[in-house]
């Protein structure tokens, strides 16, 4: 099927000059309740009553970078199968179920954790939370289902190594994290998915789904007692298991590497992964402002001025902060021209040189922060996005109170502060590059 | 004005009704750089700033370019909802393109291009397939980002001629959605867009005709594809034109039927190419009515190892002899139209919803009316609707099969 619309850039705009910015009305009057169910289960809820859907974000500890050797890619395949047939619903029969109550559920996997989410309208939010409840508890991972996800997750899994993007993302991925579980296995996923079995997939949900480490939020046309009352219908018959064991710290190697992949595309993507900070890190607000006028969110930040508007080398430069349980990155993203792209990333370099020696101007440290402090506000425009903002900071072990705080925790930035945490991580000679394309003027460095 | 009260933020949406198919051959991709181009500045804000101070103020903000269609949005805390549209209805008027902030710009776009398109081998076959579909340099037929070739030599004087000829308040539509009023904002708008000259604007043609010698095939083998996919398009009817006289009545119907046929896993090609024959891997079905032009109804199929293209065509072939020999059930069709109007609910959870649904019909010749009737049209579609709407459009003369495949080593 064809057609779609072309957009000006891939991501949201920003960043600034000159005047000082009015303070910022807050938006979403994000009132954030605690629930305690009498099964002792508990959640975060902002009850909203304006629209009748009910949202559910919810995970559990434990995700694919704990997979024993040989069973690479159960946690993925067994987070998909769950919503495909349960108790006596064969897949079939519980789409349609899905269907005709206008839910939507779904889970995924990611290295650390097993999360799902649940969207009902409030006429439904029986049989919603119901599906959910034979979802986690009595799923059938029935042959035939698995024959067919096998099918798909090998074929895209085929694919997605064909995509520059892609591939430069998962060489990074493997360099930093060598020797470590967060490091892909994409051999090991393809010989896990010829493994796959019904009782592997049967033992991986034993393992993961559980009280314990379970962390969720809610948001929407629901008060706290109904959605006590819900949520232990759904989560009270999980078990209650001991904890998951702990993936170990990441120590990154300070080295300096430079990997090329060599495909047969006119554009080079490029990945620069620099060691991160941690969440609760003491310069974590500085970092973040940092990283934000380098190149946090696409347009008008330092890298997006001096590589696409100056020059146009590039539709798309950004710099990104990422957390892991056990390890934290820094990134920066873009693609050019084949013949370009060395330039590329010469100017990246050059700028984070400049923010370890020159101290941010005071204009860009107050747009910085006013967008910063604006931006989180003005982005909860759906019950979906509250509900994945409370999901995170639970994640993140934020206190309930977080919001409130912040804008104070980010106004103290000082331009010292975000010269000193550059120093920190915008090292050199701690950069791993990767170029996927056909690149000129860039050579590999082991 | 789509008034929410759950959060005190608004979004602007200003659509001007044009894009890339208003454009002819040898003149291509102009309303997608121009979209670039009006973030470079006017007399009183300059190149980039406009980006600058919405996200100086917590605004995010964006701007897309379509065949139909050119749109710019922003959404802000609701007390700078003044603030974006004065600077909105500003570069409405008063845009000023220079050679200095042209220059690395056009890279830009063309960067944009390699990187979505020429990166994307299944983009490439898109293209391939448009050309045939609605006709080679055809509104449709030609890329919403243009020839390179084309975009290659422009200067200042091409982008401010097309600008100066569509870019004028009686060609656009502005649609605010949030924490805010009617009167409030046509108050605004009377102050900011009010005053703004208004300039005869052509007429809007689009072909009530396709590609010239369909049915057609396009292969595409690409080093770059692991995996083959495989596509085929109809010709079909939008909201607006059809290739015959009363054809748009199909619409609805046929965003009825592509539900049923290929909306779900429990579809009936899901079921019948992935469970029952496993000649495929997935199977879909999509239209959209939201067209000034034609439109086109179209499958998607990913073939399985033990399946390849001929199977899933001949068991494309069976479904539709089925479709078209017995229609579609009572209960498909209320199913498919439950989902459609729960999916209505859905979207009023979200500020963007709302905005991006009027802009689609309202720059693709459809009234604020179109769309409030959209779901009792819905609603009111019947069995014989769906099979009338399948007789006219699948039809082997209004098709373009599609293959995209690895190269054979």
């Amino acid at each position: 099927m064809i057609a779609r619309p072309i957009g000006r850039r891939l991501f949201a705009a920003l960043t600034g000059a000159l005047c000082l910015a009015l303070p910022l009305a807050q938006a979403w009057a994000v009132d954030i309740e605690e629930v305690t169910t009498p099964l002792g289960l508990k959640a975060w809820l902002v009850e909203d009553h304006s629209v009748p859907i009910v949202t559910l974000a919810f995970s559990f500890d434990g995700g694919t970078a704990s997979e024993p050797q040989g069973s690479k890619g159960v946690t993925s395949m067994m987070a998909l199968l769950l919503t495909d047939g349960a108790g006596t619903f064969d897949a079939q029969a519980f789409k349609r179920r899905e269907e005709e109550a206008e839910v939507s559920l779904g889970f995924g996997a990611s290295l650390d954790r097993v999360s799902g989410s649940l969207s009902v309208l409030t006429a439904n939010r029986d049989e919603g939370f119901e599906l959910l409840r034979l979802a986690m508890t009595e799923p059938r991972f029935d042959p035939e289902m698995i024959e067919q996800r096998r099918a798909q997750a090998t074929s895209s899994l085929n694919q997605s190594e064909q995509r520059p993007a892609t591939i430069a993302a998962r060489a990074m991925m493997s360099t930093v994290f060598a020797g470590h579980p967060y490091a892909p296995d994409v051999e090991g996923v393809r010989a896990g998915l010829k493994a796959l079995t019904q009782e592997g997939l049967k033992a991986r949900a034993a393992t993961l789904l559980s009280r314990t480490g379970l962390v969720m939020s809610a948001v929407g046309d629901i008060d706290k007692a109904e959605l006590a009352r819900q949520i232990d219908r759904a989560f009270g018959s999980l078990p209650a298991g001991p904890a998951q064991a702990a993936v170990p710290q990441w120590t990154p190697e300070i080295k300096r590497r430079t990997i090329v992949i060599e495909k047969p595309s006119p554009q080079s993507s490029v990945q620069i992964a620099l060691p991160g900070i941690a969440r609760n890190d003491p310069d974590w607000y500085a970092a973040f402002v940092m990283n934000h006028i380098l190149g946090g969110s696409g347009l008008g930040s330092r890298l997006s001025t001096e590589v696409r508007e100056k020059r146009g080398l590039t539709y798309g430069v950004t710099s990104g902060l990422r957390l892991f349980r056990k390890a934290a990155l820094m990134v920066i993203s873009t693609a050019s021209a084949n013949d370009k792209v060395a330039e590329a990333v010469t100017l990246i370099h050059g700028e984070m040189a400049r923010l370890r020696s020159d101290l941010v101007t005071p204009e860009e440290l107050a747009d910085a922060k006013t967008y910063l402090s604006g931006a989180l506000p003005v982005s909860l425009d759906s019950s979906g996005s509250v509900a994945n903002l409370l999901y995170s900071m639970k994640v993140d072990d934020l206190p309930r109170d977080h919001l409130d705080k912040r804008p104070a925790l980010i106004g103290a930035v000082t331009a010292e502060d975000v010269r000193r945490v550059a120093k920190r991580l915008l090292r050199d000679d701690n950069a791993v590059t990767v170029v996927v394309g056909k690149p000129v003027g860039i050579s590999a460095e082991p | 004005m789509l008034p929410s009260r759950r959060a005190p933020i608004v979004t602007q949406v200003v659509v001007y009704k044009v894009g890339s198919a208003d454009e002819t051959f040898g003149h291509t991709g102009i309303a997608h750089f121009l979209e670039h181009m009006m973030f470079k500045g006017t007399p009183t804000v300059g190149p980039g700033e406009f980006s600058r101070i919405v996200a100086r103020n917590g605004g995010r903000e964006n701007a897309f370019t379509d065949f139909d269609v050119t749109g710019y949005h922003q959404t802000i805390a609701a007390d700078r909802l003044e603030l974006v549209m004065r600077m909105e209805a500003d570069r409405m008027a008063n845009l000023q393109i220079v050679e200095k902030e042209l220059t690395p710009e056009r890279l830009v776009v063309l960067e944009e291009r390699r990187q979505r398109i020429d990166n994307v081998p299944s983009s490439l076959l898109d293209e391939a397939s448009r050309e045939q579909l609605f006709g080679l340099h055809k509104p449709y037929g030609m890329p919403v980002s243009g020839y390179v070739e084309d975009v290659k030599k422009y200067g200042p004087d091409d982008l401010m001629a097309f600008y100066k000829q569509h870019y004028t308040p009686n060609n656009a539509v502005l649609i605010v959605a949030g924490d805010t009023n009617g009167e409030a904002v046509r108050k605004l708008a009377e102050r900011y867009y009010g005053p703004l000259a208004s300039r005869p604007v052509e007429a809007r043609r689009r072909p009530s005709e396709g590609g010239n010698s369909l049915p057609q095939r396009v292969v595409r083998a690409d080093p770059r594809v692991a995996e083959t996919r495989w596509s085929r398009d109809y010709l079909a009817p939008s909201l607006r034109l059809g290739l015959k006289e009363g054809e748009t009545r199909h619409a609805y119907p046929l965003a009825v039927l592509a539900r049923v046929l290929g909306g779900s896993e429990t579809s009936r090609l899901w079921r019948s190419l992935v469970l029952d024959r496993k000649v495929a891997l997935s199977a879909s079905a999509g239209y959209s009515g939201a067209s000034l032009g034609l439109s086109s109804f179209g499958f998607d199929a990913q073939p399985a190892a033990g399946g390849g293209v001929p199977e899933i065509e001949s068991a494309l072939a069976d479904e539709i002899k089925k479709l078209l020999d017995n229609g579609v059930t009572p209960e498909e069709v209320e199913g498919a139209q439950n989902r459609m109007l729960a999916q209505a609910i859905y979207a009023q959870d979200s500020l963007a919803s709302g905005p991006r649904q009027y802009s689609a019909v309202l720059s693709t010749g459809g009234t604020v009316a179109d769309v409030d009737a959209g779901p009792a049209r819905i609603a009111a579609v019947t069995p014989a609707d769906v099979l009338a709407a399948a007789r006219d459009v699948l039809r082997e003369d209004r098709a373009v099969t599609s293959v995209l495949t690895p190269v054979e080593k």
